[in-house]
């Protein structure tokens, strides 16, 4: 919980619909997140999380509703365009390459901010090795604040499933975003691990005044780390606010009560 | 009048080769839908399997060499078949079962070289040269069509039409009705729903490999039984891709309309384009209308269109 | 590791990213190139050139291209042998128009126009993705290759439908046909297959070769991330044709001196081309000079030993060539799919520790 957080908003979600063939994933979902905070989105597996932060960064389509980034409203944008924009995330699935180092995969994530052209490339003297000694002096410093100096090297295929997570981290914030979207980030992880993460996004949130999305299913964790939180259920919001609020509203208890619904 | 006749002619004879396209994207279907591999290879087992075929019928094959007689074709023929089921075996033993975890293109490319191996294979053990097919099905044209409405097709390509048709019925009964074959379309939508009926994976992957070797059997003895058995037979076999491009991955019927389209397609394009554009554009013309399809329906006619996740 | 602590020098990240870090892989290559560059023309002859040196160098060259597209950025292509035949007729064209430009230029050119000509075809990869794509890229074999047999532009109306060099000097040094000395020959083409494997080098390492491989790795988060994924795709086929396409032009002008496009350039080649890639080691640039130089010698020993030393017909070790590259394709893809290039870099660290050997 950090104390750099605005009334600000970054981004707001306006009755967003969307489906898949029969499957409603979500339904009139609306809400805000402000800079600076962390926003929790939590709810039953199926419940339509993945999918809202894919609409967020322009994966999916959403048949109804808009998105208001940074001011400007869309109905739809491509997901190349949200990352330019300043938004980054990790998956609910690793979703590292897992055929490059440690050290190339959070290069590459440092990518929109790089433009040498081909040439230079090439010829690899001038712009372009100022640019990559530029870019990897950041990415050396997101790779110390992460703690992974000594896998910096290694084909992260190769690495513990914990470590894997991280190093998606890695890739996120060296794209410096604005809006960080974190599916899951400690999902599968033992406990040392968790908290390990939870410091990271914590100090991510309050050094960088980077603004977080952020689903978890650890309560204890969301409980902790999170300003507020919105809830969804079969697609629909059920329920939205601080964590306290959250956590003794009738409906949430109801929903995670009953049986979960992928 | 004359100028619809010929048309007729044209749609007809391209429908036949159609059908051997057909054929040959059949066994692709299977492979693909049961376990997700792209077969390359599956023209060269049709050639491979026209081979064996020939062996057994031969007196310069080895089966006489060695036995000192030849078989008849009706027995010729489930020698063959059996010698496909060692071959599925064979494959699943030294590659498949290697390479179950790796992504596609390296499973594609594994089947670039199974493709190699079996031509290699091939040539060493029955030799390059052009071989006459003759299982005794009926050649030249059909005197009653031409007869009756002045219509010249070919009786192989009439006969390569029913064995077909009964093919995709054998199958169609083999996946709805026998427990293996409800377990293999099972192993397509699921594998874990597959192992909970109770077979295993490697069974199932001999047994599909089993079945599109027999389906490559079938394509080979019309193709060879019309031009002989020859290594062109596994580049005309190419063509089966395109077909499937426009069929879908994973449809049977895809397969067949696709084929169906593809050979109709190229001969008129070959007759009426053709002239004028300098000809033997029936050898490129599959993969370019493919390639446009392609562009705009990137899931084939029968495919459906899936929305990745991550 | 190299660096456990933060906060260093820029000097180190520069160290640190030089394309041979360590020193003996440096004099190891320093070594090999002052061997090739200054050896080898004092003792080329023919047969050298012909059967071994130049095939090598071209095929590389080659292989080098495909395995941008295919090794580093993950799209199949069956098309190379195409792909070599635009660069080969476009530097025939060009040289017919412009006699007296310098060579390395119609190369360059030769390989803007190949390039442009596979980016058309590089199209569908932004909707298709694996074998898909395999079509897309046959579908250029066949067309390609029947447009420049029909179309007598193409081989300026010859007769024969072959195209054949013409003379061609560089700097004053004959480098084409008969009259060019087998060193020349050689030596132009190692200087042009050089400058373009350490160009891709550079590249492979930097912004575009590390987005060429999240395509690669994981589309999905690669697009998700900021990776425009036609840009990326459609730079991997540019620079992937640029370089087949000098490969074709140098195969034409160069190692061959007359060609007819459907035998030169066929699907096979573009098997050839591919299994080079596969064998030598995908996504490796040290890869394809290792799977060249293999799948040059192999045929030539198989020759050896199966006709020479055993009495076979050349026939059957023709065939006992296919039955090998096929169970050599299979036998990488499953054990080693980096190829030879990862038995060399294993073999090395070994020999590091050697004799202790952990
Ligand atoms: N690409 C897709 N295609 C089809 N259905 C999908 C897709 N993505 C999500 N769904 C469906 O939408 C619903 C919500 O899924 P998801 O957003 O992943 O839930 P959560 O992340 O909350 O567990 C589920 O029923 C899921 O099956
Ligand atoms: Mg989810």
């Amino acid at each position: 919980m950090t104390n750099e957080q605005t009334n600000e908003t970054l981004l707001e979600v306006d009755a967003i619909s969307l489906s898949f063939g029969g499957v409603h994933a979500l339904v009139d979902v609306s809400f805000d997140i402000r800079k600076g905070e962390v926003r929790s989105i939590i709810g039953p597996n199926g419940a339509g999380k993945s999918s809202m932060l894919n609409v967020i960064n322009g994966f999916y389509h959403p048949q109804e509703g808009t998105i208001t980034y940074q001011g400007q409203a869309r109905k739809r944008m491509r997901p190349h365009d949200a990352a330019a924009g300043g938004i980054a995330r990790t998956f609910q699935n690793i979703a590292l390459f897992k055929g490059m180092s440690t050290l190339d995969n959070i290069m590459t994530g440092r990518n929109t901010h790089m433009s040498k052209s081909l040439f230079w490339q090439a010829l690899r003297i001038g712009p372009a090795q100022r640019e990559e000694i530029e870019h990897r002096e950041f990415v050396e410093h997101v790779i110390d604040f992460l703690e992974i100096q000594s896998i910096r090297k290694t084909p992260v295929g190769r690495l513990p499933y914990g470590l894997q997570k991280r190093v998606e981290l890695g890739r996120a914030l060296a794209a410096e975003p604005s809006l960080l979207l974190l599916d899951e980030p400690m999902a599968g992880m033992n406990l040392e691990e968790k908290e390990d993460m939870s410091r990271f996004i914590l100090e991510t949130n309050d050094e960088f005044g980077t603004t977080i999305a952020l689903i978890e299913h650890d309560m204890g964790v969301v409980m902790d780390i999170s300003d507020r939180v919105v809830v969804l259920d079969y697609g629909r919001k059920i329920a939205e606010g601080t964590p306290e609020e959250v956590r003794t509203n009738q409906s949430v208890i109801d929903a995670y009560l009953g049986v979960s619904h992928d | 009048m004359a100028f619809d006749i010929f048309l007729l002619e044209v749609i007809l004879s391209g429908l036949m080769t159609g059908v051997m396209y057909a054929l040959v994207a059949l066994g692709f279907v299977l492979i693909f839908k049961a376990s997700g591999i792209f077969n390359f290879a599956q023209g060269v087992m049709a050639l491979f399997a026209a081979l064996a075929l020939y062996d057994f019928l031969a007196e310069d094959g080895w089966f006489f060499a060695v036995f000192g007689f030849t078989l008849p074709v009706w027995l010729a023929i489930p020698a063959t078949i059996v010698v496909m089921i060692v071959l599925a075996w064979v494959i699943e033993r030294t590659v498949l079962r290697f390479l179950v975890k790796q992504n596609e293109i390296i499973l594609f490319m594994a089947t670039i070289g199974l493709a190699f191996v079996l031509e290699g294979l091939g040539d060493l053990l029955f030799g390059s040269d052009v071989k006459p097919l003759d299982i005794g099905i009926p050649q030249g044209a059909s005197d009653w069509l031409l007869d009756s409405f002045n219509l010249y097709i070919e009786q192989l390509e009439i006969f390569a039409a029913g064995t077909a048709a009964v093919l995709v019925a054998i199958l169609a009964i083999f996946f709805q009705r026998t427990r293996i074959g409800r377990a293999l379309r099972a192993v397509a939508d699921d594998h874990q729903a597959a192992l909970s009926v109770g077979v295993s994976l490697d069974k199932i992957w001999v047994i599909v490999w089993s079945v599109s070797g027999i389906v490559a059997l079938v394509a080979g003895i019309m193709w060879g039984s019309k031009s002989g058995v020859q290594f062109s037979l596994s580049l005309i076999a190419l063509k089966a891709l395109p077909v499937l491009i426009l069929g879908g991955f994973t449809s049977v019927p895809g397969a067949i309309v696709g084929g169906l389209i593809i050979g109709v397609g190229e001969k008129l394009a070959e007759v009426y384009i053709g002239p004028i554009v300098g000809g033997a554009i029936e050898n490129w013309f599959a993969y370019m209308l493919a390639l446009v399809f392609l562009l705009f329906r990137p899931q084939g006619l029968f495919g459906e269109r899936i929305i990745e996740r991550v | 590791m190299f660096y456990r602590e933060s906060g260093q020098l820029k000097s180190s990240y520069v160290a640190d990213q030089a394309m041979f870090p360590i020193a003996q892989d440096r004099w190891f290559v320093f070594g090999v190139l002052a061997l090739a560059f200054l050896v080898a023309p004092f003792f080329i002859n023919e047969y050298w050139a012909n059967a071994i040196l130049l095939p090598f160098l071209v095929y590389a060259l080659a292989a080098l291209g495909l395995n941008i597209l295919t090794g580093y950025c993950g799209q199949v292509s069956l098309g190379t042998g195409a792909f070599m035949a635009v660069g080969a007729y476009a530097s025939f064209k060009l040289v017919g128009f412009f006699p007296e430009v310098n060579f390395l230029i119609v190369l360059a050119l030769s390989g803007v126009v190949t390039a442009a000509v596979g980016m058309i075809f590089g199209l569908p990869s932004l909707r298709i993705k694996g074998f898909y794509l395999a079509v897309a890229t046959l579908a250029a074999q066949f067309f390609l290759i029947w447009v420049f047999n029909k179309v007598g532009w193409f081989y300026d109306y010859n007769l024969t439908g072959m195209i054949t060099v013409r003379p061609i000097d560089f700097f004053g040094v004959r480098i084409t046909g008969p009259e060019a000395t087998p060193a020349a020959k050689y030596l132009f083409t190692l200087t042009v297959v050089c400058i373009l494997a350490l160009s891709a080098k550079n590249i492979v390492r930097g912004r575009i070769g590390r987005e060429w491989m999240a395509i690669r790795d994981m589309d999905i988060a690669a697009e998700l991330i900021g990776i425009r994924p036609l840009r990326a795709k459609l730079s991997a086929f540019a620079v992937s044709s640029f370089y087949i396409g000098v490969a074709g032009a140098l195969y034409f002008s160069i190692y061959l001196g007359a060609v007819e496009p459907v035998e030169a350039f066929d699907i096979n080649q573009s098997f050839y081309v591919l299994f080079i890639i596969i064998i030598g080691g995908l996504g490796s640039v040290l890869g394809v000079f290792l799977g060249s130089a293999f799948i040059v010698l192999i045929p030539i020993l198989l020759k050896n030993i199966m006709v020479g030393g055993m009495g076979f017909d050349s026939g059957m070790a023709g065939h006992v060539e296919i039955l090998l590259m096929g169970m050599l394709i299979i036998f990488f893809l499953i054990v080693e799919p980096h190829g030879l290039a990862r038995l060399w870099q294993i073999a090395k660290e070994k020999l590091r520790l050697w004799p202790f050997p952990h």
